[in-house]
């Protein structure tokens, strides 16, 4: 690893003020497990890191499924998966950030890691995208909030200037009779990366289905919403046809590489499985 | 590396288990390796590597490295005037002459104050490259006009088939003459094949691949390297034979053996890819360059671009039977792509493809293919699990077409000692049957119909077994047993522990002289002091070391019985080593401590003779050993994910020396061969860069993806190993393959023939059925 500048500031403005003016050569640090591994590589070269570990206010947590969540953009997987009320209120997002890596990796690496490094197989987008959620950006012009279905740009790009720092996330309250679920495919059941992520939201009154959000990873630049399967659903009553032709449906939102991960006809037939899977396991959440 | 072994039991030493005891140090990090070594004055090292696979250098510009503060060398190949550019091996490309033969060759050397310096040093190298064409696909390769990867005139480097092919009386055949790429071919053949396809009823045709995989060994390739004032070498190695570094960097440096000295350093594993010289001629030249202590340590991606994995091979074969079960031909072509450099190992695929079973025609051609490549290596057994694969998965095949039983077809044909090898030579004895056998009785092979049935909803279950081997490697070595003056013993050897041998070396010393084990200290010396000792490969160790040490010790005790007896006045004949002392067999007061012996061999003016045993000898009988290995799998044919739900090897060891040590070798070998099986594979693209350069993209199985692995330890004493030990190590890496593919087919009826077997694969082949 090549040599850098390390800054250690103890709040978001001190944040905000290291960052300003330095473009690209500045680069945050939360876990460190995406960006550390960038640098190593020499995939990227900066010349100071800004390390968040001393801003106590992005590991905020707290809310429950009726009012809804502030998750700080520094909580880690680990928490996600552990915390009883998130993992009670929020199942998809806690299963996403339980997936990742090993324990080790989990302990060291945030939600708004996973966001901001916007890789297309980044596992906590999914979920966040299906929980409707928004993302809250401090700035020199103070905080702004961003759609997640917004938030990303491209392949690592996101809506993020150089100068702003992702300090938290806003999940809305997901309502009585709702239920989530993430599923992924590895080729490996530990310390892997997705080759097709699946998070489905359904939420139900008198057995139809009122909202559904579903969305896929690393089937596009960017995590996706299937849009045309969720209307297929909505206003319906959740039948395993029902599912299985939003299934089918979803396949047409992605639109899949081949890489050393897995080949374009793969990820499709796996976002046809996931997304049939996911459904049902949130359908029975919703009704539970 | 020394260890003083210790046991709370009152026996002597062969036989028992015991837990290595270097085992804690290891897992809580005490345990010093190349990397932890520092040196007053110590420089690090980086390599510039090609981003290139193949490319014509045209102009190499250090300046803007040189200059950076803290840069004390940047080399090139121009400041190395004694490389040559018909490199025989990768030891010789310390960095690259004028052309670049693959991605991730090194070109320039950097050392300097700290490894973050050098590292930006690497960016202010300017190298101008012409790409040219590169040779990635052996198939294409082999044909005429391919792109050439060697200079023209350069030897095919047969050494390897040497330490490790273990295959005698195969000649090389000469090459076609436009096809420049094929370095080595050999073809082994019997009776008419083609008669016997002709006669067959069920003629089967399938071509099996295995892609390149990495040994994955924890710690990366590492050297440190120091010159003294006088001219001497130093070399702090990471390796699995130090003699063997010693003459390969010689060779390269042009300087004598005697000037160098490697110590052999706690090795972080190998399991063949740390036989060859690698990083460390480069780094001595650096060290030289600058007079400091330079160290070199690979990362896992350098690694993983640019280490010595095992080839890919492509085998197409061609079975013919008849109804009854005969066996009648088999046609076989074995395409082995070793990268950059010769050195495959040819002859052993197809003994194992030809012989395993009897097939009274055969014919197997053999060609080792160069490609704009990494260099391959050995890997554990090197060709075995591709050809078994390839075996073992036509012979499931074969029975399931003829509708007999897996089991008893195999039983049928196996090949058994004395019968003729495919090059002719008779199989030594072997278990191969019995390990089979073994298998065959083990309760989840006969339950394997209920299993199948068993399958919850949406999912698939299925048993699958195979049978493979080694033939068992052959070094001449040495060994000194030193009796000390309280009586312990000192066991030196130059032998690297990379697999806990050395608690057997001192189980067989302890036997063999008749004390105690928690009496003998065993040290690994370097290469100034220790015997002259060969490499931990092949299967080897414990057979010819073993061997060594055992000789040693009996003549330690030899010598040792003959002082008591002049002390005694007693025949040699009548004494006995009995709790540290001599004692006259029937006279049980009449004795002589051990000790005292020992004492006076360091007395002044004393005229007893210190008690020194050696041993160094060279052998002609290998030992096969074979490993059976069965797989009950569940299967999601939606996703395709397998999941393990037991793993069973049977294994022939000749005689458990240490059968704790025997059982980790099984499972360990039983893990690298599922993850060749399932999820390993260096992936490429079409201008020979890899795909997938992380542990995170090349899936080594984690603990989450393996079941508990029963080990079942099957004894046919071998005529000439140390009490009858045979080679453990590297038929357990061989049958996995077969065996999962068996499984995966008795599951869903869908036939892999491509390693590794991803879900990708399984579920498209599902998906297409
Ligand atoms: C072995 C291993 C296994 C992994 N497995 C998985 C997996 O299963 N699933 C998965 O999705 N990922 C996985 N990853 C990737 C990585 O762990 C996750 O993406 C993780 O969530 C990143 O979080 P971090 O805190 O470590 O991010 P960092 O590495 O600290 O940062 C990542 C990027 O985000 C930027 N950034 C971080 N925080 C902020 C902020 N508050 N505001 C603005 N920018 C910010 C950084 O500058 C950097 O560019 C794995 C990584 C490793 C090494």
């Amino acid at each position: 690893m090549r040599r850098f500048e390390l800054v250690t500031p103890g709040s978001v403005d001190d944040c905000l003020s290291a960052l300003k003016g330095r473009g690209v050569e500045v680069k945050v640090l939360a876990g460190g497990t995406d960006l550390i591994a960038q640098l190593k590589v020499g995939m990227l070269k900066v010349a100071a890191v800004v390390d968040l570990s001393g801003v106590a206010e992005l590991r905020v947590l707290e809310g429950d499924a009726r009012r809804g969540f502030r998750i700080g953009a520094a909580v880690t997987a680990r928490t996600l998966e552990r915390d009883a009320k998130l993992r009670a209120a929020l199942p998809s997002l806690s299963e996403s950030g339980a997936l990742v890596g090993s324990i080790q990796i989990r302990n060291l690496a945030t939600l708004g890691g996973n966001i901001c490094n916007a890789a297309p197989s980044a596992d906590m987008a999914p979920p966040l995208l299906a929980l409707d959620a928004e993302a809250v950006i401090a700035g020199a012009g103070g905080r702004r909030r961003v759609p997640m279905a917004s938030f990303f740009k491209g392949v690592r790009q996101t809506v993020l200037g150089p100068d702003e720092l992702l300090v938290e996330f806003a999940v809305p309250a997901t309502g009585p009779k709702s239920g989530g679920a993430y599923l992924r495919h590895t080729p490996r059941r530990e310390l892997d990366i997705a080759v097709v992520g699946v998070a489905s939201q359904v939420s139900l009154a008198d057995g139809v289905c009122t909202k559904v959000r579903i969305a896929l990873a690393a089937v596009a630049p960017v995590p996706v919403r299937a849009t045309a399967a969720e209307q297929a659903l909505e206003g319906q009553p959740l039948t395993s046809q029902a599912i299985a032709r939003a299934a089918d449906l979803a396949v047409e939102a992605a639109r899949p590489i081949s890489d050393q991960r897995g080949s374009a006809e793969f990820r499709r037939h796996l976002v046809r499985i996931l997304t049939r899977r996911t459904l049902t396991i949130a359908l029975e959440r919703a009704t539970a | 590396m020394s260890t003083v072994m210790k046991t709370t039991r009152d026996v002597k030493g062969v036989g028992l288990s015991i837990p290595r005891p270097d085992g804690p140090e290891k897992v809580t990090g005490k345990v010093q390796y190349v990397a932890d070594i520092q040196p007053k004055g110590l420089l690090h090292a980086q390599l510039l590597r090609s981003p290139h696979a193949h490319a014509r250098i045209k102009r190499i510009d250090t300046s803007r490295a040189k200059e950076l503060a803290g840069v004390r060398a940047v080399l090139t190949a121009a400041d190395m005037p004694y490389l040559k550019k018909k490199a025989p091996t990768r030891a010789h490309a310390v960095l690259a002459i004028d052309r670049v033969v693959f991605a991730g060759q090194p070109v320039a050397a950097v050392a300097a104050d700290e490894l973050a310096i050098a590292e930006e040093a690497l960016d202010l190298i300017d190298v101008e490259y012409e790409v040219l064409a590169a040779a990635v696909d052996p198939l294409e390769s082999m044909k005429p006009g391919a792109p050439p990867v060697a200079e023209a005139g350069t030897e095919a480097d047969t050494s390897e088939a040497q330490a490790h092919g273990s295959v005698s009386g195969v000649a090389a055949v000469a090459k076609p003459a436009k096809a420049v790429n094929i370095s080595q071919q050999t073809t082994l053949a019997r009776g008419d094949v083609a008669k016997g396809l002709a006669e067959s009823d069920v003629v089967i045709e399938k071509t099996y691949r295995v892609p390149m995989v990495h040994q994955g060994y924890l710690e990366p390739h590492a050297v440190l390297a120091q010159w003294d004032t006088t001219g001497q070498l130093t070399l702090w190695a990471s390796t699995q034979g130090s003699f063997n570094t010693r003459s390969e960097v010689a060779d390269v440096l042009e300087i004598a053996e005697n000037r160098i000295k490697v110590i052999p350093v706690e090795c972080g594993g190998g399991f063949g890819g740390k036989i060859r010289a690698l990083c460390e001629p480069v780094t001595a030249e650096l060290a030289r360059v600058t007079g400091r202590p330079v160290r070199y340590v690979m990362t896992r991606r350098e690694e993983l671009v640019a280490g010595m994995p095992a080839p890919q091979v492509i085998i197409k074969l061609k079975t013919g039977v008849q109804r009854d079960g005969t066996l009648m031909a088999l046609d076989g072509e074995i395409i082995i792509e070793s990268g950059a450099f010769s050195g495959a190992v040819l002859a052993v695929g197809a003994v194992f493809l030809a012989s395993l079973y009897k097939w009274p025609a055969f014919e197997v051609r053999g060609f080792e293919v160069l490609t704009h490549k990494p260099s391959i290596a050995a890997y554990r057994a090197p060709v075995a699990p591709h050809t078994i694969y390839a075996i073992d998965s036509h012979m499931d095949q074969i029975a399931d077409a003829i509708g007999q039983d897996p089991v008893a077809f195999r039983l049928r044909h196996v090949e058994r000692e004395g019968e003729p090898m495919a090059n002719n030579q008779p199989w030594a004895s072997n278990a191969a049957y019995e390990v089979l056998e073994r298998l065959a009785q083990h309760p989840s092979w006969k339950k394997r119909d209920e299993w199948k049935k068993s399958a919850p909803a949406g999912r698939l279950r299925g048993t699958g077994l195979s049978l493979g081997g080694w033939l068992g490697g052959l070094q001449p070595t040495s060994a000194t047993v030193r009796l000390n003056p309280d009586g312990s013993l000192s066991v030196l050897t130059g032998q690297v522990d990379i697999a806990g041998t050395n608690i057997a070396l001192a189980q067989i010393a302890a036997t063999a002289y008749g004390v105690d084990i928690d009496r003998v200290k065993i040290t690994t010396g370097d290469t100034d002091v220790a015997p002259m000792t060969g490499l931990s490969a092949g299967s080897k160790t414990v057979y010819t070391v073993g061997t060594a040490v055992l000789q040693a010790a009996q003549d330690a005790r030899r010598q040792t019985l003959e002082i008591a007896a002049k002390e005694l006045e007693a025949a040699v004949q009548d004494l006995e080593i009995e709790d540290g002392k001599v004692v006259v067999r029937g006279v049980p007061d009449k004795g002589v401590t051990i000790a005292s012996i020992g004492k006076k061999g360091n007395l002044y003016m004393s005229k007893v003779p210190p008690v020194l045993g050696v041993a160094n000898p060279a052998f002609t009988q290998q030992a096969p050993a074979f490993a059976g290995q069965l797989a009950r799998i569940e299967l999601d044919p939606d996703t395709g994910e397998v999941t393990l739900h037991e793993f069973v090897v049977a294994q022939d060891v000749g005689k458990a020396i240490n059968p704790l040590a025997c059982e980790g070798q099984m499972q360990g070998g039983a893990v690298q061969s599922l993850g060749i099986a399932l999820t390993e594979g260096l992936m490429y693209d079409d201008k020979g860069r890899l795909m997938n350069p992380s542990l995170l993209d090349y899936r080594k199985l984690t603990a989450a993806d393996l079941p508990n692995i029963e080990c079942i330890i099957v004894e046919k004493p071998s005529p000439a190993g140390p009490f009858g030990a045979r080679g453990v190590g590297e038929p357990p890496i061989v049958p996995a393959p077969a065996a999962i593919a068996n499984a995966i087919e008795d599951a869903a009826g869908v036939r892999l023939t491509e390693l590794p077997m991803t879900p990708e694969r399984i579920a498209l082949a599902i998906a297409a059925r």
